[in-house]
C-alpha cells in the first residue's frame, strides 16, 4: 500500500510536472482525468466538466483568486513539508483498481478482519469494483425514498447545485466563507463533491445519515464539500466516514463542512476518520486538512460535533460552533490517536454571540509510537454573550517515551456574565492501573485497551451505537504494538 | 519608515558615549542586538506571543533617556529597612540604596560600577545574544542597559534579610526610556530573597524594560518576590530568565498592580535533576490597563516539578493577558508540572484573555492546567449582606479571598504582610 501513497514523488509526475503547460489542455476536458497543475483554466475546465451553472464557476474563481493572495498556515503544531499544488490533478478518474481482493494488499485484509469487517464490505473499502458483488444503487434508492417521503433533501452536492441552485446559492459559503483560510480557499475552488442534506422546518430525519452514505458517496474525491441546513424545528444525525481504513489515491485532502441550525434545530455530526496513516517510519499517509464550522444562527439550536480521528498522517481539523442564537448550544466530543510518526493538531473553537449560549467540549488525546498530538481549542465569549457558560475538560494519554502530547487552549472573554472552565491534564497509563488489570489476569494490551477505553468513554458514549462498537475496536487495533 | 518609538531610541543609541557602549568589551554585542532590533522591528499583530498586547500605539511614541537624578523623598522608596539598590528613571541613585552590613559572600552593586571598574569577565552575561525576531525588547535592553542590580551570593551562604532592587519611576521632563539590566547568581547551596519593586515617586509615562537573569547552582533557593504598582500612565516590559541546577528551587510571587502596559515574561529553564519552580501571582487590570504575563517553564530534566498558581482580576476597560506555558521535554521523567489560572471578570468592558498551555514530550509525568473566568459567587455574596456586610465591603472581601491564595506560598511573615498590604491598598478599588 505505500507505494502507492508515494505516487507524487514518482519521476513521472516530476517530468509532469516538469512540464509547462501549454494550449492543449482546454481540448483535454474530454479526457478522463486533468493532468496536475491548477490555475484558473483548471478551475473552469473542471466547473464546467461537472456541468455547473454560471454562478457556480465564478463562485469557484472567486475563491480560487483568494486563495492566490494567501499563504499556508504556518501556527499549527506539524512538521509538514511544502505542498507542491501544482502537482496535484484536481479532476481524476477513478485509477485502475484491484480485480478482486486477492490483488489487494494482505496487510489491509487483515485489518478488516480484526475489524470485522463484513466479507461484502471488505472489498468495496479495499476499492475492488464492486457493482456486481454489492448492489449499492438498488440499496440507495430504497433509503433515497423514504428521505423524500420525510421532505428531506439528501444527496451529492454535484446534485443539489443543479436540482436546488436556490438552496445551496442560499447557504453555500455562509458558514466558512471562501476566503476563510488557505484549505477553505482551495476547496471551495476546486471541491469535487460531497454531500449536501437540507432538513425542512419540523422534520426529524428518520434515519441516520450514514449508511446511504457509506454505500454510496465513496469516491467523492480529495476536495470534499459538505452542506448541512436544518430548518427551525429539525433535527438530523449525520455520520461521516469509517472505521475500515480505506485505500485513497489522494494524499492531499482538504475537506469543508458546514452546518447550518436555525431555530430549535438540532444537527448532530459524528466523524469517524480513518485514513491511511503512513507506514511506521511515517512513509506515506494522507495530510488531512478540514475546515469544519456549525453555524448555530437560530435560537434554541444546537450543534454537537462527535470526532474519532485515528488516521491521516497529518490531521488539521477544527470542528467549531458560532453560536449566534440565543439559548444555543455547542458541543464537540473528540478522540484522537497518532501513533508511529502521526501528527495531529486537533480541536474546536466556540465563538459565544448570543445570550445564554452553552458549549461543551471533551478531547482525549491519545500518543503512541512517535506520534505528535495537539489540541488546540479556542474559547470566545463576545460582549454580547450575557450568560455565555463553557466548560472544557482535555486529557492526553502518553504510550512510549518518544511521543508528544499538546494542549494550546485559547480563551477570550468579553462578558462578566460568562463562566468558562477549562481543564487539562496528562498523564501516562498508571503503573497502578496496570498493575491492578494484570493481576486480575488481563494481559498487557487487553489491560492497555481497556484502560484506553475507558479513558475514551465520555466520547465514545456520544456516537451512534454501531458507530462506538467499531470505534472502539478500531482503538484496539491501532495501538496495536504500542505497548511492552 | 521604521516606529517613531525606535527611531528615537537609536537616536538615544548614537547619542551614548562610545566608551561606555564599549565598556567591558561589550560594543560589538550591544551594536548587534541593536541593529537586529531595529531590522525585525516592534512584533505584530501576526507575532504568536503578542496576540493579545497590541503595541501599535507605543510604537508611534518617543522616548528619551534620562541622564539627571531628580529629587526623591527617601520616605517614599519602598523597601525601607531593606539592603536595596535604587534606580530611578535607569539611573542609580547612591543616596537612596543601602549596600552596609551584607554578611560575608554577599556581593551587591550595580552594574555600571562592574562595567567601569571591574573584571570584564563578571559582565559576560551581557553579551548573550536573543535569537528570536520577536525578542525585540530584549534586544534592545542588550544594547541599551548601562545599570542595574548584580548579586551574587557564594556558596553554602544563606542570607537572612531580603535584599531589594527598587526601580523608580519619576518627571524628567518628557517621557524617558529606561534599560536596566540585572544578574542574581546563586552558589551552590546558597539561599536569598529578593524584592524587587518597580513604582512610580510621581506621575510619568515613562518605558521602562527591565531584565533578570538568575542563575541558580545545585541545591541554590531563591525567593524573589515583585511588586509592579508603576504609574497609570508607564508601560512596563520585564523578562525574568531563571536557570536551575539541579536542587535548586526558585520560588516567587508577582503582584501585578500598576502600569498602563504591563508586559512579564518569566522564563524559567529547569535544568538540573529535581529542579523546582513555584510561581504565584495576582493580575490587576482596572481602569484602562493591560497587564500581560506570560510564563514558560522549561523541564529539561527528571524529576523537577514546578506549581504555578495565578489569579487575575479585569474591571472597568482594563484587559487581563495570562499565558501559562509548560513544556516538558524528553527525557524529563517524573516531571510534575500544575498550573491553575482563575480570572473575575468584574466588567462589561473589561476582558480577560487566558492561555494554558501543556507540551509534553515524556511520557512519566504529572502535568495538568485548569483555567477558568468568572464572577465573584453571587451566593456568597448574598450571604455576607444577609449578615450586615455593606455591598461594597463584601466584594473586597471576596475578591481578597480569591487572591490570598497567592501569598500563602510566602514563608516570610513579614514578606507576607507588606504583601498583604500592597494587595489590600488596591483590591478595594476594584471590587468597587
Amino acid at each position: 500500500m505505500a507505494t502507492e501513497r508515494t505516487e507524487i514523488e514518482r519521476p513521472e509526475i516530476d517530468q509532469a510536472l516538469n512540464r509547462r503547460y501549454d494550449a492543449g489542455f482546454v481540448t483535454d476536458i474530454e479526457t478522463e482525468s486533468f493532468a496536475p497543475g491548477l490555475s484558473e483554466d483548471v478551475v473552469r475546465a473542471l466547473s464546467a466538466k461537472k456541468d455547473e451553472p454560471e454562478w457556480m464557476t465564478d463562485w469557484r474563481l472567486k475563491a480560487y483568486r483568494h486563495w492566490l493572495t494567501m499563504t499556508p498556515p504556518e501556527w499549527a503544531k506539524l512538521d509538514i513539508g511544502p505542498i507542491d499544488f501544482q502537482a496535484i490533478s484536481y479532476f481524476a478518474a477513478p485509477k485502475a483498481r484491484p480485480k478482486s481482493l486477492a490483488d489487494v494488499d494482505p496487510k489491509l485484509l487483515e485489518t478488516y478482519d480484526k475489524l470485522g469487517v463484513p466479507l461484502h464490505e471488505r472489498a468495496r473499502l479495499a476499492g475492488v469494483a464492486v457493482d456486481a458483488v454489492f448492489d449499492s444503487v438498488s440499496v440507495g434508492t430504497t433509503f433515497r425514498k423514504e428521505l423524500a417521503d420525510a421532505g428531506v433533501i439528501f444527496c451529492s452536492m454535484s446534485e443539489a447545485i443543479r436540482e436546488h441552485p436556490e438552496l445551496v446559492q442560499k447557504y453555500l459559503g455562509t458558514v466558512v466563507p471562501i476566503g476563510d483560510n488557505y484549505f477553505a480557499a482551495l476547496n471551495s475552488a476546486v471541491f469535487s463533491d460531497g454531500s449536501f442534506v437540507f432538513i425542512p422546518a419540523g422534520v426529524r430525519c428518520p434515519m441516520e445519515l450514514s449508511t446511504y452514505f457509506r454505500i454510496n458517496a465513496m469516491n467523492t474525491g480529495q476536495f470534499e464539500r459538505t452542506l448541512i441546513v436544518a430548518e427551525e424545528r429539525s433535527h438530523v444525525s449525520y455520520l461521516e466516514g469509517c472505521t475500515a481504513p480505506q485505500r485513497d489515491e489522494n494524499q492531499l485532502h482538504a475537506a469543508v463542512v458546514e452546518l447550518v441550525a436555525l431555530d430549535d434545530a438540532q444537527i448532530k455530526y459524528s466523524t469517524v476518520q480513518n485514513w491511511y496513516p503512513g507506514d511506521e517510519n511515517g512513509v506515506g499517509g494522507i495530510y488531512n486538512f478540514v475546515t469544519k464550522r456549525g453555524d448555530c444562527r437560530g435560537a434554541h439550536s444546537k450543534i454537537s460535533w462527535t470526532q474519532v480521528e485515528t488516521g491521516s498522517a497529518i490531521t488539521w481539523k477544527y470542528p467549531s460552533c458560532v453560536l449566534r442564537g440565543d439559548d444555543s448550544t455547542g458541543e464537540f466530543y473528540s478522540v484522537a490517536l497518532t501513533h508511529h510518526r502521526q501528527q495531529a493538531d486537533t480541536g474546536t473553537k466556540m465563538i459565544h454571540i448570543g445570550r445564554n449560549t452553552k458549549s461543551k467540549i471533551i478531547a482525549k488525546g491519545i500518543s503512541a509510537g512517535r506520534g505528535q498530538n495537539t489540541y488546540r481549542g479556542q474559547v470566545k465569549v463576545e460582549k454580547t454573550a450575557e450568560g455565555a457558560r463553557n466548560y472544557t475538560q482535555c486529557d492526553s494519554l502518553l504510550i512510549g517515551k518518544k511521543c508528544g502530547a499538546h494542549t494550546f487552549p485559547y480563551i477570550e472573554v468579553k462578558n462578566p456574565g460568562a463562566i468558562v472552565e477549562h481543564e487539562a491534564t496528562t498523564s501516562k497509563i498508571s503503573d497502578d492501573q496496570l498493575f491492578y488489570c494484570r493481576s486480575r489476569g488481563l494481559g498487557e494490551e487487553d489491560a492497555v485497551s481497556m484502560i484506553v477505553d475507558g479513558f475514551c468513554k465520555q466520547v465514545f458514549k456520544e456516537l451512534p451505537m454501531e458507530f462506538a462498537v467499531e470505534a472502539k475496536k478500531l482503538l484496539e487495533v491501532s495501538l496495536e504494538g504500542a505497548v511492552g | 519608515m521604521s516606529a517613531p518609538l525606535l527611531d528615537a531610541l537609536r537616536e538615544t543609541f548614537d547619542a551614548l558615549p562610545a566608551s561606555r557602549l564599549a565598556a567591558g568589551g561589550l560594543g560589538a554585542a550591544r551594536r548587534a542586538q541593536f541593529d537586529a532590533a531595529l531590522a525585525d522591528g516592534l512584533p505584530g499583530a501576526r507575532a504568536e506571543r503578542w496576540r493579545y498586547t497590541p503595541l501599535r500605539a507605543l510604537e508611534r511614541r518617543r522616548f528619551g533617556r534620562a541622564d539627571a537624578l531628580p529629587d526623591i523623598d527617601p520616605a517614599s522608596v519602598p523597601a525601607a529597612n531593606l539592603p536595596r539598590l535604587v534606580f530611578v528613571n535607569g539611573v542609580y541613585a547612591p543616596a537612596l540604596s543601602r549596600v552596609d552590613g551584607l554578611p560575608d559572600g554577599v556581593a551587591l552593586y550595580p552594574l555600571s560600577q562592574l562595567l567601569e571598574t571591574g573584571d570584564a569577565r563578571d559582565a559576560e552575561f551581557l553579551a548573550r545574544r536573543f535569537p528570536a525576531r520577536d525578542e525585540t525588547f530584549a534586544r534592545l535592553n542588550a544594547a541599551l542597559a548601562l545599570d542595574g542590580l548584580v548579586v551574587r551570593v557564594a556558596a553554602g551562604v544563606r542570607v537572612a534579610t531580603p535584599l531589594a532592587l527598587v526601580m523608580l519611576g519619576a518627571p524628567a521632563g518628557g517621557d524617558v526610556a529606561v534599560h536596566l539590566r540585572h544578574l542574581v547568581e546563586l552558589g551552590d547551596g546558597a539561599e536569598l530573597t529578593l524584592v524587587e519593586y518597580q513604582a512610580a515617586a510621581a506621575p510619568q509615562a515613562h518605558l521602562v524594560n527591565s531584565l533578570v537573569q538568575a542563575h541558580l547552582r545545585t541545591g541554590a533557593r531563591l525567593s524573589h518576590v515583585r511588586v509592579q504598582r508603576e504609574d497609570a500612565g508607564a508601560s512596563v516590559f520585564a523578562r525574568t530568565d531563571a536557570a536551575l541546577a539541579s536542587e535548586a528551587h526558585y520560588a516567587r510571587v508577582d503582584l501585578e498592580l500598576g502600569a498602563a502596559l504591563s508586559r512579564h515574561e518569566l522564563n524559567i529553564a529547569l535544568q538540573g535533576r529535581g529542579a523546582r519552580a513555584a510561581s504565584n501571582g495576582v493580575l490587576l487590570a482596572d481602569g484602562k490597563r493591560h497587564v500581560d504575563t506570560r510564563l514558560a517553564i522549561d523541564h529539561a530534566a527528571p524529576d523537577t516539578r514546578c506549581d504555578l498558581v495565578w489569579r487575575g482580576l479585569a474591571a472597568d476597560r482594563g484587559r487581563g493577558v495570562f499565558h501559562g506555558g509548560i513544556l516538558i521535554r524528553a527525557g524529563a521523567d517524573g516531571a510534575a508540572a500544575h498550573l491553575s489560572n482563575k480570572n473575575l471578570l468584574l466588567s462589561p468592558h473589561a476582558e480577560i484573555d487566558t492561555q494554558p498551555v501543556l507540551e509534553i514530550h515524556a511520557d512519566e509525568v504529572q502535568a495538568s492546567h485548569g483555567a477558568t473566568v468568572g464572577q465573584l459567587d453571587e451566593r456568597a455574596l448574598f450571604y455576607l449582606r444577609s449578615r450586615g456586610v455593606p455591598e461594597g465591603e463584601a466584594r473586597a472581601l471576596l475578591t481578597a479571598a480569591f487572591c490570598a491564595v497567592v501569598l500563602e506560598a510566602i514563608a516570610d511573615a513579614d514578606l507576607r504582610a507588606s504583601l498583604d498590604a500592597e494587595l489590600s491598598a488596591r483590591l478595594p478599588q476594584v471590587a468597587a
